[in-house]
């Protein structure tokens, strides 16, 4: 035997006899563990120091030294375990462990509700063949209004209606994005179909903060782009991610509506708790958005949905007031897993 | 919009009950909002898209209907008598600015007599919400509801030198309205003057001095085409809305221009008598869009998925209004002329969604396949994951606060920048309208509202974007922060388990790259000589700052009323996305023992711990495991003024063998010795 199999075996034998001297309760158990590690006929000790023979001349000097340390190392755990028996029997009621004591707390910080539910459409959609694209959320006019079939004199583009940024005259003018459709125009400007992405992020209205609005809030927007795409992709997507969000078979109902950068426009319905939830706007792609980004509308089409994160997360936490999300109060965050 | 049910029912008859037909209006486009029974009438309140002008009048509404239950629509042509001399020759019209205004049409109505409106009318209106005022104004109102083109009833004994001149406003042009408020104007807004001054602010409301009273004889009325923008820009500037503002942002049906006239001049005639002069003064040209839209023959069911019969389509589009051209057409491609109030139709995808939208959305199948591709998370979410990951076993729960913030939490600094912070208009909400350069104010004002209300903790932290100026568009990094109880070791810890986790090497030691170094900083945030500039160092890349820590000042604790310590880092992860995408090589543990080691080392107190400890591990030979500070302690009388004692505890490990006595003698040596050499280090026994 080579002298690393040897030592190997010592230390081995260390960590076994260590694990069972630890777990002595009783006479009955520490005489086992004796006999099974320091028996004088067939404990585990003897065989090792057998095994000694085996090592070569050279080695042996190393390998003794390991097997003295193991021999000492047993004897001492051997006396630790009689002695804790000896105190524990002298004194029965001197510590008793009251096993109702509190543990020691371990603290746990936790996800904010609306990363949790971003998450979850993330994952949902990421099974779909999704991608997660991200962009600046300081925008320029191309990409929040006109690449989105928004033309200037809309009344989208009202300053009272979007956070303009205070820039030097003569400059063009920049915004905190309404949507996040703006890095679905980015992402088409720079790839080719076929396209499957969710971008998600801040978004700013300017809406008086009340119970159901907040002026900053998340939006995540699908867009698919693939040759053939029709409107029962769009349902058909929609249902899938209804179904695994909500769980169980979930059907989507359609109601017509008005987004300018889809044609047709559709307010999305799923069946939630015994009836219809409206979860966001959906719609095909409009032929100008395509054209704006250099695609073919007559050989390529698509659709594209968004959810607003806040509402479907403060309808499935039950949270009755969007603004705590932005109150940061521990207690309010601590309740969400 | 509110319509009446009563009402609706002059223009097509519709047997079904009021909830299947607010259910089919919602399911075709009209949402419904709310029904509400006023006496024996029903008042239906539904969202009108802006596409859609053409459902901003009772006749919009009742088309649709007929077209869901199939039933005919009966909307009669108003015939009213003419007599005596010349709406020409008693008004002459000019306009100025096309582009305000290009059509505008006035009537004239001689011998009225201005008075209660019949009870039918005044019915109608309360109905829909409106009050009555008298016969004139009433039928002004009716008919706008009615068709969805709005109109403006003057005293013509008011417009001063028979003239109506429809002019952008002047600079500083002061008018008084019909609600007997001062408006001051400006050259965005369109105003209709007589020979003197303004008497109404154009497609948004009249005049408190030409308005109809109990002692108009004559009426001059109104029907034009107003710019929709001139319009919003005039509402919304002033705040001062109205039901002709709404229609007119919106184009209505151009027909309904004369329609509407007409149709008021012969409810005048009816309820408050007069008559009427020959035809309409008039000025400019009305804005028509005669269109035809093609529409191939399989078109509808590429884009809805689902099969339609082309015979459904026809007949949905005709009873749409919409008429099918032969000339041009042929066995693919139909050709179908867009009625007047459809002006939102003029592609070929808008005649899908009209055909889509009636024959119903139901029909679209939700069980079509689409092929599966694979997907990977990108860095940032991979970077994100491992970020929250740890933070939240730190015990800190993640926070959302707003980008946007006051020029108090601004004004606490960035660590990032000295440039102004970018300001938007209008603020987020109330003082918050500059975008944030740092997360760490914000962080701290949420810390504060959490030992305000006595919450059990406020150790939290955020992912979000900071806003640095740069000359055209801001860079917006993104930032991990976190704000802590404790002192700058704790953040410290934070900072190095989240590198660690990257892979990036945290010891501050000279190790290979990517590793980061720690270097005295001072920020605004943080407490005087208590914070650091991390550096990262990546393979062939000049060091790089990527985060900040500290503990924080105390007139900032004392701002947010944090009465404890609380340390806080900021990370760049836009930085550090690079790292954790590439791949790391595994090592194998070594199967040999290690030789733990203390050593007492005393120090001159401007030596870092940094230079001890590559000290000591550049002259381990690569035997060094780990290496970790127990104890720092100062004691004139034993050691020695100026000096400080560092307890170290370190363990050397071979990949290769079991280390003897001698080869763990030489390593202490050369590490005693390079502690000497570089750092004047002795060592106590």
């Amino acid at each position: 035997m080579d002298l690393e199999s040897f030592v190997l075996e010592v230390s081995r034998l260390r960590e076994e006899a260590e694990n069972a001297f630890r777990d002595v309760r009783d006479a009955a158990s520490l005489e086992e563990a004796r006999v099974t590690f320091a028996g004088a006929k067939s404990g585990k000790l003897k065989s090792i120091q057998k095994l000694l023979g085996g090592v070569s001349p050279s080695d042996r000097p190393e390998a003794g030294r390991a097997f003295n340390e193991v021999k000492q190392a047993i004897t001492a755990l051997l006396e630790d375990a009689h002695d804790r028996l000896a105190e524990a029997t002298a004194s029965p009621a001197a510590a008793p462990l009251d096993v109702t004591l509190p543990g020691r707390p371990v603290r746990l910080g936790r996800l904010h509700p609306i990363t949790r539910t971003i998450r979850e459409v993330q994952g949902i959609m990421a099974r779909l063949g999704f991608e997660c694209v991200d962009g600046p959320e300081v925008e320029d006019q191309w990409h929040n209004f006109e690449a989105l079939a928004i033309p200037p004199e809309h009344p989208a583009r009202d300053p009272l209606d979007n956070f303009y940024l205070n820039v030097a005259q003569g400059q063009d003018p920049l915004l905190l994005r309404s949507q996040t459709s703006t890095v679905q125009i980015r992402v088409m400007e720079a790839r080719k179909p076929p396209l499957r992405i969710v971008s998600l992020g801040r978004v700013y209205r300017p809406d008086t903060a009340d119970a159901t609005h907040y002026p900053m809030f998340h939006q995540v927007e699908g867009l698919l782009v693939e040759k053939g795409t029709t409107m029962a992709h769009l349902k058909s997507v929609l249902r899938l991610f209804a179904s695994s969000f909500l769980g169980g078979d979930v059907h989507v109902r359609f109601r017509p509506s008005f987004f300018p950068f889809t044609e047709p426009s559709v307010e999305v319905d799923m069946e939630w708790g015994g009836r219809w939830v409206e979860m966001g706007g959906a719609g095909m792609v409009d032929p100008a958005v395509l054209a704006a980004v250099g695609y073919d509308p007559d050989q390529v089409s698509g659709f594209a949905f968004g959810l607003g994160v806040e509402r479907i997360a403060a309808r499935r936490y039950g949270v009755a007031d969007i603004r705590d999300f932005y109150r940061n109060d521990v207690r309010f965050l601590e309740q969400f897993g | 919009m509110i319509v009446s049910t009563d009402w609706l029912s002059e223009y097509v008859r519709v047997s079904a009950p009021v909830e299947e037909l607010v259910e089919r209006l919602a399911l075709s486009g009209l949402n419904h909002e709310s029904t509400t029974v006023v006496g024996d009438d029903t008042a239906i309140e539904i969202e009108v898209t802006s596409n859609r002008p053409d459902c901003l009048g009772h006749i919009g509404v009742a088309r649709e209907l007929s077209v869901l239950f199939n039933r005919p629509l009966l909307v009669p042509t108003p015939r009213p008598l003419e007599s005596g001399g010349r709406a020409a020759d008693s008004v002459a019209i000019e306009i100025t600015d096309p582009s305000m205004c290009p059509f505008y049409s006035a009537r004239v109505i001689r011998g009225v007599r201005v008075g209660k409106s019949p009870s039918w009318l005044v019915k109608r209106l309360a109905t829909v919400g409106v009050a009555s005022v008298n016969n004139i104004v009433d039928i002004t109102n009716y008919v706008m509801l009615e068709c969805g083109q709005p109109l403006h009833a003057f005293d013509l004994a008011c417009v001063r030198g028979g003239k109506i001149i429809v002019r952008p406003a002047l600079a500083g042009e002061v008018f008084e309205a019909i609600n007997h408020r001062r408006y001051e104007l400006d050259p965005r807004m369109c105003v209709i003057a007589d020979a003197e001054h303004p008497i109404a602010l154009a497609g948004v409301m009249g005049g408190a001095d030409s308005e109809i009273s109990e002692t108009t004889v004559d009426v001059l009325l109104e029907s034009g085409q107003f710019a929709p923008l001139a319009v919003r820009t005039a509402a919304r500037s002033l705040v001062l809305a109205s039901g002709s503002s709404f229609r007119f942002e919106r184009s209505p049906d151009p027909h309904a221009v004369e329609w509407a006239s007409l149709k008021a001049a012969s409810l005048i005639m009816e309820l408050a008598g007069g008559r009427l002069e020959h035809g309409a003064a008039t000025a400019g040209t009305l804005v028509t869009h005669a269109t035809t839209v093609a529409l191939a023959v399989d078109r509808v069911s590429e884009v809805l998925g689902v099969e339609i019969p082309w015979e459904r389509q026809q007949s949905t589009l005709t009873s749409l209004g919409f008429t099918e051209q032969t000339e041009g057409a042929d066995d693919e491609i139909s050709l179908w002329h867009v009625p007047s109030w459809r002006r939102d139709v003029t592609r070929e995808i808008d005649l899908v969604e009209e055909v889509g939208r009636i024959v119903g959305y139901d029909l679209i199948p939700e069980n079509a396949t689409i092929s599966a591709r694979p997907v990977a998370d990108s860095p940032q979410q991979e970077i994100a994951r491992l970020v929250t990951d740890v933070l939240i076993a730190t015990g800190c729960c993640e926070a959302m606060t707003r980008s946007v913030v006051d020029d108090t939490l601004d004004g606490l600094g960035s660590p990032w920048t000295n440039a102004a912070a970018l300001t938007i208009s209008p603020p987020l909400v109330r003082g918050a309208d500059r975008l944030r350069r740092s997360l760490l104010p914000s962080l701290l004002e949420a810390r504060g509202h959490n030992l305000a209300v006595a919450a059990p903790h406020g150790d939290l932290f955020e992912i979000a974007r900071g806003y640095l100026p740069e000359r055209d568009l801001p860079s917006e990094p993104r930032f991990v922060s976190g704000v802590v109880a404790g002192e700058f070791s704790v953040a410290k810890g934070i900072l190095e388990t989240l590198f660690q986790r990257l892979g990036i090497d945290a010891t501050g030691l000279t190790g290979p790259p990517p590793r980061v170094a720690y270097r005295p900083a001072s920020h605004a945030l943080f407490a005087s000589g208590r914070s650091a500039d991390v550096m990262l160092s990546l393979p062939g890349r000049p060091a790089r700052r990527v985060a900040v820590l500290g503990e924080i000042a105390p007139a900032v604790l004392e701002h947010f009323n944090l009465t404890n310590p609380v340390a806080a880092f900021e990370l760049r992860l836009d930085a550090i996305e690079s790292v954790s995408s590439e791949s790391r090589p595994v090592n194998r543990p070594s199967e040999f023992p290690p030789v733990e080691r203390d050593l007492n080392l005393i120090v001159d107190e401007d030596v870092p711990w940094a230079s001890i400890a590559s000290a000591i591990d550049e002259a381990s030979g690569g035997l060094l495991e780990r290496l970790s500070l127990t104890q720092v302690w100062r004691d004139d009388g034993r050691i020695g003024p100026g000096r400080k004692s560092m307890v170290v505890s370190l363990s050397l490990r071979s990949r290769e063998a079991t280390l003897s006595g001698d080869d763990v003698k030489t390593v202490i040596d050369a590490i005693l010795e390079a502690c000497s050499g570089r750092c004047g280090a002795s060592l106590r026994s």
